[in-house]
């Protein structure tokens, strides 16, 4: 489908037709691959919420673009439609009708795609590169978070040019994660501050950062009862902190685990450590995925405190993973995330997006 | 040699009872003849820590140190140099060296008055008792019912009573995790060797953890006085009392737990919040109208005790770990230089890591920027241009594309690299600070878009622009 006019042949299916070599290890763990897929790294990607009937993914990239697409249960894509800024797409978001879809943009702006309407309007404005983009749903008010690398937190409602309100964040906001009442925000430094947004948002506690290393992606999970709980912070160290926001046992309920690293344990090489691009947990089993720029996910317990599955490793980083709205859907972006600087960004490389079902692995382990 | 603390003083070997000058050499003789394996001769740290390695990497068990001597090969006891041994193992020794040293005083001292010998073997025997309480002190913790003792003891004692209060949960749940899961151990496998009682420790350690012996020690002497008879008495104590006893700690002895200070702070916080969390049913984020306030401050009421910890870790917005210099790998301690560092706008030099060091490398170029801000620096995405090989694509079906009309009322053209005839292809070219934003009031030459959206039903496409113009004339520019 040449809906996306881009220009790379991508054409007629996506699946590796032209020049795919006996050891090509695009895709070694043989899952779907979406069509028509971006022509330069994705940044992002978001399944659209339990409102909308059937599953639609919107992926954001360093091309400028967000792309949408249907899947449909046989695991077929279908492009459906698309969207551009003037700069690389950061983050993207939808909002909770499956009406709307957020993006976020190096071009300092943030918009609203109104995708009945296939119009984009801006709803936002910074002095740096949006990093960040959530829908609030409250109670009493619905908003728009965006945050930036200009340090600051700022929510909008989408009528009006002007912020609702402005936070002012330690450093630069580098991920972020909304699960209502609560968002969390990760920035350079080894910033981290966790906001509760009833009434309105503020500032609920800056956490001293359980990880050494820069932060670079966070996600939020809840407890049994559905409520968010904590969250889960990644670094560019192969590490994930687990860290509840009142646990019972701080010293003993929070932890980190290593991952994303390569086998250097034994062998006389140097262990390569690689950064955890980003964490999604499972929407119905609690359970987590991370990826890394090792090319790698991984499924983990955080419970039982176990790893479920790391699948092979793909011949580039992957950039970004999300599930879908009732966890049936897991999907990754392989593409170069600039982990090993601009000598190995190669322009003509392909960028995927896969799409695997995840309904069994993510299943968490039964302890005890 | 002196007469006092003879335990302590000498260093023994608890599996196989040989004597050592140094307790460095003991560690070396345990690692090299208890904690290697048998199969890859993979020296670990501890009796747990091979058990676990021959079962991830060799998918073997095994049920004893080897080359201990019989009645000291519980693979399972947690034992590292002198630490970990068991009390009861401990007086024995005591006990058996004491023996010796009576024989050879006697022998020695036959020729003196036996006056003289009463005296010193009853000073002798003074001594023993007192070094050995304040061990006792916080071994009780250890035999508390229910504990399986095996597998928790060892790694207690070395300054964690405090959380003895926690580890009963835990502890059923260990040993089916360790078995479990050798596959999925491997990562994590250098957290759960320690035992239970030593999450903090944990992150950074590579599996077996020299280094924390030697912190552990501080934060021991530090907290047994204090701790170990109050932890346990500390739960029926209301939250008034609970932020009182705790020692003002900002720079965390176990930074990795991420927030709370000493074991004392959060036990006592554990136990007070234990109470309340069960009675309020899911205040995550309490009396939130108070909330919007100050932030750190009196959190209202379920989470009182909370507020000291808050209080204690939020007050270095740029924390420090000072107890990570002494980590093993040199990624850390460079970054802790960077972490310690106020937040400093980026300037033309950002911060650097320590991308590689002896035993690992990381991943990701020098400097301590995110790889997207790098990335962002490149000319190639900073134009405001169309991406090559999309300008005028010409995609009807693409539709309106934020109906970027040139003739839209009030744009000033303020943008570089703003090309007046718009690209049929919609560009976002008119975009940008002080813009207005897009007035798609004008949407028509593309008509809807609708057979593109088909999914998309939920009502006809309704104009939602039309309300933005009167807002955005206001606001001039956002």
């Amino acid at each position: 489908m040449s809906l996306f006019g881009s220009t790379s042949g991508f054409g007629t299916g996506g699946t590796s037709m032209f020049g795919s070599t006996a050891a090509d290890n695009h895709n070694p763990m043989k899952d779907i691959e979406v069509t028509s897929p971006p022509d330069d790294s994705i940044s992002c990607l978001a399944f659209s919420p339990p409102t909308l009937p059937g599953n639609f993914l919107i992926a954001g990239s360093w091309a400028n673009d967000v792309r949408c697409w249907e899947v449909q249960d046989s695991g077929q894509t279908i492009p459906k439609a698309q969207q551009m800024h003037t700069g690389p797409v950061l983050d993207v978001c939808w909002s909770d009708d499956g009406s709307k879809v957020f993006t976020a943009s190096c071009d300092k702006t943030a918009k609203m795609w109104d995708l009945n309407s296939n119009q984009a309007i801006q709803i936002a404005q910074h002095d740096a590169p949006v990093k960040t983009i959530h829908w609030i749903k409250a109670p009493n008010y619905n908003c728009i978070m965006t945050g930036s690398w200009d340090k600051t937190l700022k929510f909008w409602d989408t009528r009006s040019p002007t912020p609702m309100m402005t936070l002012q964040l330690p450093e630069r906001c580098y991920c972020a994660d909304v699960v209502y009442p609560m968002a969390a925000v990760a920035t350079a430094e080894r910033g981290l501050i966790v906001y509760q947004l009833e009434n309105q948002p503020s500032e609920f506690r800056r956490i001293e950062s359980p990880l050494k290393h820069q932060h670079r992606c966070v996600a939020i999970f809840k407890d049994k009862v559905n409520k968010p709980t904590g969250f889960a912070l990644g670094s560019i160290e192969g590490r994930v902190a687990i860290h509840y926001i009142n646990p019972p046992n701080p010293a003993k309920d929070n932890f980190t685990f290593k991952c994303h690293r390569s086998n250097g344990t034994n062998t006389s090489a140097p262990q390569d450590i690689y950064a955890v691009n980003g964490i999604a947990f499972h929407p119905a089993h609690g359970t987590l995925a991370t990826v890394g720029s090792d090319g790698r996910f991984s499924f983990w317990d955080k419970d039982a405190r176990t790893k479920l599955k790391t699948s092979e490793q793909l011949d580039q980083a992957i950039s970004a993973c999300c599930f879908n709205h009732n966890g049936n859907i897991f999907a990754y972006a392989s593409s170069y995330d600039w982990s090993k600087g601009h000598e190995f960004y190669n322009p003509q490389k392909k960028n995927y997006i896969f799409l695997r079902n995840a309904a069994e692995e993510l299943k968490p382990r039964n302890k005890k | 040699m002196g007469r006092k603390k003879k335990k302590q003083l000498k260093p023994w070997c608890w599996y196989c009872n040989r004597d050592f000058d140094d307790e460095k050499i003991l560690i070396q003789h345990q690692k090299a003849k208890h904690f290697k394996c048998h199969i890859c001769h993979k020296k670990l740290y501890t009796g747990p820590g091979l058990a676990i390695h021959c079962m991830q990497v060799h998918k073997e068990t095994i049920d004893a140190v080897p080359n201990a001597i019989p009645g000291r090969t519980d693979i399972e006891l947690e034992i590292y140099g002198m630490e970990g041994i068991p009390e009861k193992d401990m007086e024995e020794r005591r006990r058996l060296l004491e023996q010796k040293t009576q024989e050879s005083q006697k022998k020695k001292q036959q020729d003196d008055s036996d006056e003289y010998e009463d005296d010193e073997s009853s000073a002798s025997t003074s001594f023993q008792p007192q070094p050995v309480q304040p061990q006792q002190g916080y071994i009780p913790p250890m035999a508390q019912p229910g504990l399986p003792p095996v597998p928790g003891a060892p790694g207690m004692p070395p300054g964690i009573p405090p959380l003895m209060a926690g580890v009963p949960p835990m502890m059923p749940g260990m040993p089916p995790v360790m078995p479990g899961m050798p596959p999925g151990m491997m990562p994590m496998g250098g957290m759960m060797p320690p035992g239970p009682g030593i999450p903090p420790l944990m992150p950074g350690m590579p599996p077996g953890m020299p280094p924390p012996v030697g912190p552990r020690m501080p934060p021991m002497t530090q907290a047994q006085p204090v701790t170990a008879p109050g932890i346990l008495n500390r739960p029926p104590a209301p939250t008034a009392t609970a932020p009182t006893p705790q020692p003002p700690v900002t720079k965390p002895l176990f930074p990795s737990a991420g927030q709370m200070g000493t074991p004392v702070t959060s036990s006592s916080t554990a136990s007070s919040n234990s109470e309340n969390l069960s009675a309020s049913s899911k205040a995550l984020f309490p009396s939130t109208a108070q909330a919007q306030a100050a932030v750190p401050g009196p959190v209202g009421t379920d989470f009182k005790p909370l507020n000291t910890t808050p209080a204690t870790t939020t007050e270095p917005p740029k924390p420090t770990f000072p107890a990570y210099t002494q980590s093993t790998t040199s990624t850390t301690s460079t970054t802790n230089s960077t972490a310690a560092k106020p937040a400093t706008s980026i300037t033309s030099k950002p911060a650097t890591l320590t991308t590689t060091s002896a035993t690992s490398k990381l991943i990701h170029p020098d400097e301590d920027i995110s790889l997207e801000e790098r990335r962002a620096q490149l000319p190639k995405y900073q134009r405001n241009l169309p991406r090559p090989g999309q300008a005028s694509m010409g995609n009807p079906p693409v539709g309106p594309i934020g109906g970027m009309m040139p003739p839209q009322p009030g744009i000033p053209p303020q943008q570089q690299g703003m090309r007046p005839p718009m690209p049929p292809h919609g560009q976002y070219g008119a975009h940008h600070q002080g813009m207005p934003g897009y007035l798609p009031g004008a949407m028509p030459p593309y008509g809807q878009g609708p057979p593109m959206v088909p999914p998309y039903q939920s009502g006809p496409p309704r104009p939602p622009m039309g309300m933005r113009p009167p807002v955005m004339s206001q606001g001039g520019r956002y």
